[in-house]
């Protein structure tokens, strides 16, 4: 709408206005290629599956259009609101104790106060290098309440019965699995942003003769608040979106995870093996939607709440 | 976030692209004596540099202490290791042994060449685990390498030119980050399924091109590590623009390229949703897709001769990457590219 306002304003510029806008005109070139991608391959699909979602294919009739029809199935649906609540649960247990866990190790290698915190820091990152589905392979041999070695250790302790894959313990060992995965990167990004606390203002709070956990607690962590704020947004953004564990863990016939376990269950189960292709495309934006909500949200009440822009 | 912290967060990654602020501080130092100079004691150390860590009596703490804590690295460290220790372990038993014995101890016979050898073959019809190897090398080199190269050219483009709607274009980019992918991936394949992309390696490595991350951290990375100047040196000097890129820029671009390049690999690498739903011929699969389906078999169609391939399969799916990682190290060891998002 603005467009037409600048085309009467440019005449009127300089020369050498004129020549830097030609210049920078050319930078457009440079956008161009991922921008097609981009395109086609992100927003052309969300299109789609927006379209997709306000028809309905009949056995008899065709495709019709429905309107908000698959929106009030999904929105009514049992299976993928019990889907949400879990894995906001998941989320609200698995990103605060991850985050803690590696805010602590972070801490420990920035002081320096335990010795090989370089071999320790790779070692630490090494899963992230393995994919979701390896990582979810090898954890359910471990845990597997047969012959897994963590069952037998569990027993050696005195701890008898436990089933890792009962419907009780499934979402814990599933958090455990994907603590075991992210901990390492969210680490190192912790400690980078420790690393980048100022010398001098670590040192001004010795010479005040402040407790070490108080230079933490009240020096370190309000600087390295940006950073955290970034890893809980990228991490319920993920957690929200819980599917590749869940899925493994069923093959190894675990009749805790039902096919709706997670709403990206529910989309892949309604859309792939029973090919309502419709309803998937609308739970696939009511999902979209609430996540986006949710990070959003958990980003404005956080700087609200922390007055650290 | 106010401009003003953006800015001074990102003259902090101008310090040193790539390493770590303390290590740069620590090379300037030694520069008397060369590069390899410091890989010697005191570098192992510690990661960081003696004279930029605050030694720990300062803080009133006791030697003692440190040896409580390198104890709970360690344990943490045991629990990081021992699904790693546990798959390269089972990956030489036989299928009765990887149930039958110990699952931290090796047991004989000693079966891991006879395991490698069964990834050559395929064993019950459903696919060659060689194959997919490939598939999934091909598909993370040409979408990760693609990813990173319209990545480097858009990231260039928003951090030095102002052309109309740039800002506009950039804030979509941005947005993008939030859209989840699972909410975009059954999209992608009914989008597909209209114009024959399903079974198709394109539809894998085409949408594995497009990463408004990659494309954020090149914007941040030009910001602070390409001087305008150098470029309007360049521009007078009569030089098209397409030359000041590639001989100018680019250069001074390599580490921010790596960081992207590593995370998209690792990205396509392990890709599950994606291939899962659009491939339906095992030819295609990529080894996430394989070892799932492989998995799935073993334990619902009463195929176990397919355990040990699991096993091995899934060990030889992580060396390549652990070992990328482990050449690359100075990329992501510092973390201040993946942790440039935060400032």
């Amino acid at each position: 709408m603005r467009a037409p306002a600048a085309r009467v304003a440019r005449p009127g510029r300089s020369r050498q206005s004129a020549w830097i806008h030609r210049r920078d005109r050319r930078g457009l070139w440079f956008v161009v290629p991922f921008l097609v991608a981009f395109l086609l391959f992100m927003i052309a699909p969300l299109g789609y599956a927006i379209y997709t979602s306000l028809y309905t294919s009949r056995i008899i009739g065709g495709t019709v259009f429905s309107g908000g029809a698959n929106y009030t199935t999904t929105l009514q649906s049992g299976a993928f609101w019990s889907g949400t609540e879990r894995v906001i649960i998941y989320a609200a247990i698995q990103i605060p104790v991850m985050l803690a866990i590696a805010f602590f190790f972070a801490t420990i290698f920035d002081l320096g106060v335990a010795k090989w915190g370089r071999l320790f820091r790779t070692i630490f990152f090494i899963p992230f290098a393995v994919p979701a589905v390896v990582g979810a392979v090898m954890w359910a041999f471990l845990l597997e309440p047969q012959f897994g070695p963590f069952v037998h250790a569990a027993n050696g302790i005195g701890l008898h019965n436990v089933n890792f894959f009962s419907s009780n313990l499934m979402l814990p060992s599933i958090i455990v699995i994907v603590i075991w995965e992210w901990t390492g990167y969210n680490m190192v990004i912790l400690y980078t942003a420790l690393k980048s606390v100022p010398r001098d203002v670590v040192e001004a709070a010795i010479l005040d003769d402040t407790p070490l956990w108080k230079i933490i607690v009240r020096v370190k962590l309000p600087l390295v608040r940006p950073a955290i704020v970034l890893l809980v947004f990228l991490n319920l953004i993920g957690a929200l979106q819980l599917f590749t564990e869940p899925l493994i863990l069923q093959y190894f016939q675990t009749s805790a995870i039902s096919v709706n376990y997670t709403p990206v269950l529910y989309i892949y189960n309604t859309g792939i093996a029973g090919a309502q292709y419709n309803l998937a495309a609308a739970a696939a934006v009511v999902l979209g939607l609430v996540i986006v909500v949710i990070s959003v949200g958990s980003l404005a009440f956080r700087r609200s709440r922390g007055g650290v822009s | 976030m106010s401009p003003a912290t953006t800015v001074e967060s990102h003259s902090q990654n101008a310090q040193a692209p790539g390493e770590s602020p303390s290590r740069r501080g620590w090379w300037l130092r030694g520069a008397g004596g060369g590069g390899r100079r410091g890989r010697g004691r005191r570098r192992a150390a510690d990661d960081g540099v003696p004279e930029d860590v605050i030694p720990i009596e300062m803080y009133g703490l006791k030697r003692g202490t440190t040896t409580v804590l390198t104890v709970v690295c360690a344990l943490f460290a045991l629990f990081t290791l021992a699904p790693i220790a546990w798959i390269v372990i089972n990956s030489t038993k036989t299928q009765a042994n990887i149930f039958e014995t110990f699952g931290f101890w090796f047991a004989r016979p000693f079966a891991l060449f006879h395991n490698f050898a069964l990834l050559g073959q395929n064993v019950d019809g459903y696919g060659t685990y060689i194959q997919w190897l490939g598939n999934t090398a091909l598909y993370a080199v040409l979408g990760g390498g693609g990813a990173t190269a319209l990545a480097a050219f858009a990231g260039y483009g928003f951090a030095r030119f102002s052309f109309r709607g740039s800002r506009s274009l950039f804030y979509l980019v941005i947005a993008a980050l939030l859209v989840p992918i699972s909410a975009i991936t059954l999209p992608l394949y009914l989008t597909y399924a209209k114009v024959h992309l399903i079974n198709s390696i394109w539809g894998m490595i085409l949408p594995s091109m497009v990463s408004p991350v990659g494309v954020y951290l090149m914007r941040v990375f030009v910001e602070v590590s390409v001087p305008r100047e150098l470029i309007d040196a360049a521009r007078l000097d009569g030089a098209s623009e397409l030359r000041i890129f590639f001989r100018l820029a680019l250069p001074l671009m390599v580490p921010g390229l790596m960081t992207v390049l590593l995370l998209s690999v690792v990205g396509v690498w392990n890709n599950y949703f994606l291939p899962l739903i659009i491939f339906s011929q095992n030819r295609l699969y990529p080894l996430t897709v394989g070892i799932g389906l492989w998995a799935q078999r073993a334990q619902n169609s009463g195929n176990a001769e397919l355990f040990p391939m699991v096993v091995i399969g899934g060990l030889v799916t992580i060396i390549p990457l652990v070992a990328l990682f482990l050449v690359l190290q100075r990329y992501w060891r510092s973390g201040l590219l993946l942790g440039s998002i935060a400032n």
